[in-house]
């Protein structure tokens, strides 16, 4: 697979914080490359070293197998950036302000008219071409802010959180365009702190954490790293300690939770966890609403690698 | 690429309701304050004829001086009359003065002589006059005694006592004549107005207030300024065809103010600009690319938001147009007199300075002088401006 983007050795420093360490990683074509971290981690600023928006102190970035610099304006007219801030003119409309940064792009009127008609269907904008931002909710707002990053058809898309603060149904459109986008053959580099949004769409995963990188792979990749196997929830009213000590006791657990009449067991790797803890409860005669078990998230990979939860 | 930009342009900053109010209406309003306030001030100060009577007597008749000075100050022709004239006896200016039908009445003896009854503006004014007038002609007497003189001494050669007579009557006759036109011609040209001289600083601050037209449309082209300007500084347009169109949409619209403030204040607020309206007219389009010359040097020099630089813009001009005066005139001679430097720093007192030599010189050198100033006042910002946007990557954004 041919690599689209390749960053070696990036290091970008402020005085003496080094907001980005030493980065080193390919983006291969068609794929969706997650940077995933917490906010200060260094995400937005690899991205716009990566677009040349900014000076970095060390490494070299490579855009389809060429250097890119600011006036690189032939790979300019294959990259598409939304922004994590909005980035639209409140004076203009929906579809004008995505015909201004369109045309940008491209010239001729009639191609330009459909490709804005592409975008605006893409993010579900079609009832609102002629309302200005400021009558948009903040989920509309974000879908064209994206929608103005990606009129173009460019070939490769950066995202930088592009759901930040967005209602459910906004996110889930947005989440459907960003696998439309990669169906069409786009690229994709896509930065946020959501964990799940990654799980969704992302072939491969860049974990980012001061700077660096603490972990790189797919998400199954990524979750063997992480110590535990299962994490099993259940509803319990009230639970006595001389409970709580035996399933500590019970094999393969790793970790025992009660809050709020919530226990959680964090089992090591291993079989039939849940089918134990239930015998072990009937035995005892505890009672219990209700029960389930989810495997490892990306979360607890971050919180295994570095003591912290992504949203800290 | 270039056109798109400049319909964009365009349209964006015509919608923005905060430049459109600084550009367009604050400035008329502001004119609307000044014709209201300062029309009346002027009618207030405006001068009442004053009545007076000349006793006609044989000093009178042969004081050419006086005699013609009088005919021109009582001409009803002369729109800068000051005195409606009665030649009576003095058994008439008397009564006249008893009966409050003059201010005073004027006798020519050895020395002019004036008799009023009060003592006032009007008096005061009369006196004056008499005074100016009577210097003058002692200054025409000593002129014809030393002609005189001259001829008797034999420095200048005449054929006959006649033509000596005739030349020394002739001169003296001229110097009183172009002594009374200078003097009526300095009247009508320096007398400037309050309010113009308030609708100058207005289109001199009119002119400034468009930088903020330029502030806004570099920083909706600069990645470190604005999320759009990372847009556009991502797309395949080079920087300084979107920066040119963006600042050519501000002088557009620039210019667009500044006549909409020319036809409101012309046709509406009914200012008299004069015969010079060309030459003012191209006075403030000058001014109006210094001022936007201004703007985009603050955009690029500060890195602050739109508010801030705003701020700046507003606060420079109308700091500008206070010391080139604004607030009164007598500020701007105060710093002519004490640091002219700042005036000759100062863009909006060039505007002014300009439009007040259309008025007080026979000639053009000064208003080309401010023309010329102002040029090289936008020339060395859209320099620093340059040196800044040239810039292709940010140590932060």
């Amino acid at each position: 697979m041919e690599n689209v983007i390749e960053v070696k050795e990036l290091t970008k420093e402020y005085k003496k914080f080094k907001a980005v360490d030493n980065l080193s990683f390919e983006v291969h074509e068609g794929e969706i490359l997650g940077l995933l971290g917490p906010n200060g981690s260094g995400k937005s600023t690899t991205i716009n070293c990566i677009l040349s928006l900014l000076n970095f102190s060390k490494g070299s970035i490579r855009i389809f197998g060429k250097e890119m610099e600011p006036s690189a304006y032939d790979l300019k007219r294959e990259i598409g950036v939304v922004f994590q801030d909005v980035a639209v003119f409140d004076e203009l409309t929906i579809y004008d302000n995505i015909d201004y940064f369109c045309g940008l792009y491209i010239k001729d009127k009639t191609l330009r008219k459909k490709y804005i008609e592409d975008a605006i269907n893409l993010v579900g904008l079609e009832d609102f071409k002629k309302f200005y931002p400021k009558q948009l909710s903040g989920g509309l707002l974000r879908r064209l802010n994206i929608a103005c990053g990606i009129a173009h058809k460019p070939k490769l898309i950066f995202l930088d959180e592009p759901t930040v603060a967005v209602d459910p149904q906004s996110r889930n459109n947005i989440l459907d365009g960003i696998e439309t986008l990669r169906n069409n053959g786009a690229t994709i580099v896509y930065t946020t702190h959501y964990m799940e949004e990654v799980e969704i769409l992302c072939d491969r995963v860049i974990i980012l954490d001061k700077g660096r990188i603490i972990a790189s792979g797919t998400t199954d990749e990524l979750k063997e790293l992480a110590k535990i196997e299962e994490k099993v929830s259940v509803e319990v009213k009230e639970l006595d300690e001389k409970y709580i000590e035996k399933i500590t006791e019970l094999k393969n657990v790793e970790d025992v939770d009660y809050e709020n009449g919530l226990l959680i067991i964090t089992y090591k790797k291993g079989k039939n966890n849940l089918v134990e803890l239930i015998d072990y409860m009937k035995k005892e005669s505890i009672n219990y609403n209700k029960i389930f078990s989810e495997r490892p998230t990306l979360n607890d990979v971050f919180l295994e690698l570095t003591g912290k939860e992504l949203r800290d | 690429m270039f056109i798109h930009n400049l319909n964009y342009s365009l349209k964006t900053l015509l919608k923005n309701k905060i430049l459109i109010f600084w550009t367009f209406a604050f400035p008329i309003i502001l004119g609307t304050f000044f014709k209201m306030a300062f029309s009346n001030i002027e009618n207030s100060e405006k001068l009442d004829i004053i009545d007076i009577a000349i006793i006609e007597n044989d000093e009178f008749k042969n004081s050419d001086v006086f005699k013609e000075s009088f005919k021109t100050l009582s001409d009803e022709s002369n729109k800068d009359r000051l005195f409606n004239t009665k030649y009576v006896d003095e058994e008439k200016a008397k009564e006249m003065l008893k009966n409050d039908e003059i201010t005073g009445y004027l006798i020519l003896e050895d020395e002019p002589k004036i008799i009023v009854n009060t003592s006032g503006i009007n008096e005061t004014i009369l006196n004056y006059v008499v005074e100016e007038i009577a210097q003058s002609e002692t200054i025409m007497q000593n002129i014809a005694q030393k002609k005189i003189q001259d001829a008797i001494s034999g420095t200048i050669q005449f054929n006959s006592y006649d033509v000596l007579y005739d030349n020394i009557y002739n001169e003296v006759t001229n110097i009183i004549k172009e002594n009374s036109e200078a003097n009526i011609e300095d009247i009508s040209n320096s007398n400037l107005s309050y309010t113009m001289i308030e609708f100058y600083t207005l289109i001199a601050m009119a002119c400034l207030y468009g930088g903020i037209l330029g502030m806004v449309a570099i920083n909706q082209n600069l990645p470190n300024m604005s999320n759009n300007g990372k847009r556009v500084a991502m797309s395949p347009t080079p920087k300084y065809k979107v920066v040119f169109s963006s600042v050519l949409a501000s002088y557009i619209i620039q210019l667009i103010g500044i006549a909409l403030l020319f036809v409101y204040t012309i046709f509406v607020l009914d200012v008299d600009y004069g015969t010079n309206l060309s030459l003012i007219i191209l006075l403030a389009v000058v001014g109006c690319l210094a001022g936007l010359s201004l703007g985009v040097a603050v955009a690029t020099i500060f890195k602050a938001n739109d508010n801030f630089k705003t701020g700046i813009v507003i606060s420079f001009t109308m700091f500008g147009c206070f010391l080139s005066g604004m607030m009164g005139i007598t500020m701007k001679y105060i710093v002519d007199k004490n640091i002219p430097i700042l005036n000759k720093l100062n863009p909006a007192s060039m505007i002014t300075d300009g439009f007040y030599s259309l008025y007080y010189y026979d000639t053009l050198d000064r208003y080309y002088f401010n023309i010329i100033s102002l040029l090289i006042f936008a020339f060395v910002m859209i320099g620093i401006s340059t040196i800044s946007l040239r810039r292709q990557k940010y140590d932060n954004i």
